[in-house]
């Protein structure tokens, strides 16, 4: 039996449909960040002799970790993708994660904590994430 | 509006839906599991021992990454029927080279973890 499918445009625009697309949209941005974070690190590895590895794991852990490039200009541009990677993530898990609680919890009233709970939590998390990796 | 829905665990997980069910509730698991590294890596940032441990516990790194990256590569299956539905006629073959493809990946990955881990 064929699947059914229903044209984009046909498919009007609903909340529903509006956290489709936002959930694809980050989803081609996280591959987009993740390509250009490995060409990325690739090249700057090339020009500073740094480790490709080093590089990657200073980027998402510059508290534990030296700086291995000299820039300015690299560590800054590292640390907006970076930043700008977590913030695509955590947009697209909040959305995943409530998927999944308005599959599991009944109550209305439980629902609404709920998404309040993991909003509350994604805009917390995000900001200490933030925070650090400029600060650092 | 609440469920009325009233299906047991053991129910749920005997459903037999398919290789597409099998896809679906992994990515569920690997969603999950992408939000629990998600928080030890905050909290890690911020600084606690433990999570900077945990971070480089072998075991914990195996589970994000068995479960982690087929979140990644089923999300990129499910991406490409979205935007070619034609190719929905075919699922069940893009589910298999889905497998391949995870296998690959997943398994370059662990044997890189598992040598840094054991030396070799």
């Amino acid at each position: 039996m064929a699947p059914r499918t229903l044209p984009i445009k046909k498919r009007g625009f609903s909340f529903e449909v509006f956290m489709w697309a936002f959930t694809r949209f980050t989803v081609f941005a996280m591959y987009g960040l993740i390509l250009a974070g490995i060409f990325g690190a690739l090249i700057v590895s090339s020009k500073t002799g740094a480790g490709f590895g080093d590089i990657l794991y200073w980027a998402f852990f510059p508290t534990l970790a030296e700086n291995p490039l000299g820039q300015i200009g690299m560590t800054v541009l590292a640390k907006l993708m970076v930043i700008a990677f977590v913030l695509i993530a955590c947009g697209h898990g909040v959305h995943g994660v409530l998927e999944i609680f308005d599959d599991y919890i009944v109550s209305a009233r439980a629902r609404h904590w709920a998404r309040n709970v993991v909003i509350t939590y994604a805009i917390i998390a995000s900001v200490i994430v933030i925070y650090i990796i400029l600060s650092a | 509006m609440g469920s009325n829905r009233n299906i047991s665990l053991p129910a749920g997980i005997m459903y037999k839906g398919g290789p597409a069910f099998l896809t679906y509730m992994l990515h569920r698991v690997g969603g999950a599991t992408l939000f629990i590294f998600f928080t030890v890596y905050v909290l890690s940032l911020l600084g606690l021992g433990s999570m900077r441990a945990l971070m480089n516990n072998w075991l914990f790194l195996t589970f994000i990454l068995i479960f982690g990256l087929f979140h990644v590569i089923n999300g990129l299956r499910i991406s490409i029927l979205d935007l070619w539905p034609k190719l929905m006629l075919h699922y069940r073959s893009i589910i298999q080279v889905e497998w391949i493809v995870y296998a690959a990946v997943a398994g370059c990955a662990l044997f890189l973890l598992f040598t840094r881990t054991f030396g070799g």
